[in-house]
């Protein structure tokens, strides 16, 4: 084995190119996929909270299928399965077009939205029920009520478990790999292949992960504090 | 939909037990022992890196910290490709896929478990500490015979819901052509390449079905211990009995 | 103003209001007595409709509250009526003068200049203008309650309802909350007020009512209650209450 010497990847261009691409390629994924379930889950919330039982039923069985399926398993429904059933046009524009990766985006997004969404959930139900009240009593309407006392109470209690999924979904871009994505840990593996510095390109890699996990729950830790209620225990 | 019932009955057995024994235990099976060994492993690690974080020596204390974030700041696919490569090194000749997972799980679910276990112990109340050091207990002492058991048990639900994790975890054992149940599944894909949709659905279902029943079960024990805890309760029954709530006017 | 005409509440077996028939005039101080459990908090609910009823009719106003309506008009009414609530229900998340300044913004439409000016009245008016800024978790218990009465009176509202204001409240506080309670009362505001605080029923009431078992079982003016208690249950309640 070669002696230690990260800087035969680094300077090499080549290298250097594959992992940068591997890196652009992990945060496109990650933040595509961190805002699709975003909004997903703010949506499924809302229609989990009309007073329609088939409407809690549908969000209950996607949140389910979407918990105790595995993701790399739904990916693969995806990228292998659903898009056999697409019409030939969508097939033919998606293989184009860098089709692995919009799969892996949707993948990675509807299900992270069923973990915000029930950490949403959690969040609104950690509330005191007298605020509700409150808010009633002083004739808000059920929107104004949510916009202005209960949302935003609920989204600082749903804060810490919302930064840790968010956390777990950009880990999660590492599986769109096996879909074929060139994100960073495939960029890794290609590069370990063609250098043979295995130990110098998967430390590289790790850092990378880690710093990114890192920045995710640090801003998470700033946000909660900035946003926390003022003098609350 | 009939599709779905031949794949069903041709492949079954392969779905179920791999390639065995023409080949290394695959499909469910694997899965399944795969994913018990690996937090039956994980957890005598979790708890002494549960003790660890703890205790008050940093050298103890920081560098299971720093496992522990290292471990949950880094993809599990970050983590197997590590294993893969580190353990013929240290061990100087190859395993075979189904260790390096093995491993890789033993170390992620370790690090994740001591995490549950940690916050296990720090719910319970610090009267239950401080009886037992009055009593003479030393500190592991106390740990072994008051602390754990009770943080354990009412851990229980967390753990069961950990295993469900370690199962969806196996899947990642395809990549490195692990024989599980992900890895026949696409076997058969590669076999048959028309119908990949019908496969991977049945894929899906076989996990959901697996999780979820675990996922119940492990609501069902959460219940369960929280009855214990709450103590016997009076019935409405035995409340009127008692007088306590006068008569009232029947429902015009 | 507030008229209940056989109003009554049940779930199952269970009678919570039983014919009701009473009424609170304009300008008129009501204040509601009795054991736990007596139905009194449920009873101050149904006004603005935050509990429901089974039969009868409860009219605010003229209009009545239970009949079917839409959410907004609901909303509308309930705007008209102000609700203190025993454990305050303040908005931690907003400051005492954001507290007050919210619902006139955002369910009466008022300019946020007027309503910052009227917000910032009312907490003078309640001794706590210098604690706008503060945030309720930031404020005492006692000075918490009189932004709920600021925040219930930034509506405008022709009745206030309190329902056990000072209950959840240290006893060295009571006080600064029954001040502003009697001052309200003083400037004619209808009020019907749900209490245990005896002195203040005396001082301030036009009219107690005594409830047991979801039954109003006497109405009187408060000296002829508080000297000569017509009904058993009314007697054995206030000597309880003197026997401390």
């Amino acid at each position: 084995m070669k002696g230690f010497d990260i800087m035969a990847i680094l300077l090499n261009a080549e290298f250097g190119k594959m992992l940068l691409e591997g890196v652009r390629m992990t945060l496109i994924i990650a933040l595509g996929s961190w805002l699709l379930a975003m909004t997903l889950a703010v949506v499924l919330l809302v229609v989990r909270l009309t007073p329609s039982r088939i409407a809690e039923r549908v969000v209950t069985a996607y949140i389910s299928y979407h918990q105790n399926v595995p993701t790399l398993v739904q990916l693969m429904l995806w990228y292998f399965g659903i898009s056999s059933l697409m019409p030939e046009a969508v097939q033919g524009w998606l293989g184009e077009h860098n089709g692995e990766a919009v799969y892996a985006v949707i993948g990675l997004g509807l299900c992270q939205a069923a973990y915000f969404s029930e950490d949403l959930r959690s969040g609104l139900r950690s509330i005191a029920p007298g605020q509700a009240e409150a808010a009633r009593a002083l004739g808000h309407s059920y929107v104004g009520a949510m916009r202005h006392v209960l949302m935003p109470q609920a989204v600082r209690n749903a804060l810490p478990a919302l930064v840790n999924h968010s956390v777990s979904l950009f880990k999660n871009s590492s599986l769109a790999m096996a879909i074929g994505v060139a994100e960073l840990t495939h960029a890794v593996k290609e590069v370990e292949s063609l250098s043979f510095r295995t130990f110098e390109a998967y430390l590289l890699a790790t850092v990378m992960y880690l710093v990114v996990s890192l920045l995710i729950m640090f801003a998470g830790a700033w946000l909660a504090r900035r946003a926390a209620i003022v003098g609350a225990r | 939909m009939n599709s779905v019932f031949e794949i069903l009955r041709d492949n079954w057995l392969l779905l179920l037990v791999g390639q065995y024994p023409n080949g290394p235990l695959g499909g469910i099976a694997c899965t399944l022992i795969l994913s018990v060994l690996g937090i039956v492993l994980a957890f005598p690690l979790s708890v002494l890196l549960a003790l660890a974080r703890l205790s008050h020596w940093r050298l103890l204390n920081w560098p299971a910290g720093a496992l522990v974030y290292i471990v949950r700041g880094v993809p599990l696919l970050m983590v197997i490709l590590w294993v893969y490569f580190l353990v013929p090194l240290l061990i100087g000749r190859n395993v075979t896929g189904f260790v390096t997972m093995l491993c890789t799980l033993v170390i992620y679910e370790g690090a994740y478990l001591a995490e549950v276990v940690r916050a296990g112990i720090e719910a319970l109340p610090k009267g239950q500490m401080e009886a037992a050091r009055s009593l003479g207990h030393s500190h592991l002492g106390a740990m072994r015979l008051v602390i754990l058991p009770q943080a354990l048990f009412n851990m229980l639900p967390s753990m069961l819901s950990q295993f469900v994790s370690t199962i969806k975890e196996t899947t990642l054992g395809y990549v490195i052509n692990v024989p599980e149940l992900t890895f026949a599944a696409n076997q058969i894909n590669n076999q048959l390449l028309t119908k990949p949709f019908q496969v991977f659905f049945i894929l899906a279902v076989i996990y959901y079905v697996l999780c979820w029943s675990l996922t119940r079960a492990a609501t069902a024990l959460e219940r369960r211990i929280e009855a214990k805890r709450a103590g016997p309760r009076a019935t409405v029954a035995e409340i009127r009995a008692a007088g306590l709530v006068q008569p009232v006017a029947a429902e015009p | 103003m507030i008229v209940f005409s056989n109003v009554n509440k049940w779930y199952g077996h269970y009678q919570a209001l039983a014919d009701i028939n009473a009424e609170v005039r304009k300008g008129e101080v009501v204040v509601v007595c009795g054991p736990s459990g007596s139905g009194k908090s449920t009873l101050i609910r149904t006004v603005n409709r935050l509990e429901e009823i089974k039969s009868g009719e409860l009219l605010f106003e003229g209009q009545n509250v239970h009949a079917p309506m839409s959410s907004t008009e609901l909303n509308r009414l309930r705007s008209r009526i102000g609700f203190v609530f025993q454990s305050f229900n303040l908005f931690p998340h907003l400051s005492a003068l954001d507290n007050v300044m919210l619902s006139p913004m955002h369910v009466a439409g008022v300019k946020r200049g007027d309503a910052r000016d009227k917000a910032m009245q009312l907490l003078d008016r309640v001794g706590l203008a210098a604690k706008a800024m503060s945030y309720p978790a930031q404020l005492s218990g006692g000075q918490q309650q009189r932004v709920a009465i600021a925040r219930a009176l930034a509506m405008e509202p022709p009745a206030m309802l309190f329902d056990e204001p000072t209950s959840a409240l240290d006893p060295e506080m009571v006080g600064e909350v029954l001040a502003v309670m009697r001052s309200l009362a003083k400037d004619g505001m209808t009020m019907m007020c749900v209490t245990h605080e005896m002195g203040f029923a005396r001082e301030v009431a036009d009219r107690v009512w005594f409830m047991d078992a979801g039954r109003i079982l006497e109405s009187a003016e408060p000296e002829t209650f508080f000297r000569n208690p017509q009904h058993p249950r009314a007697q054995r309640f206030l000597s309880d209450l003197r026997s401390h």
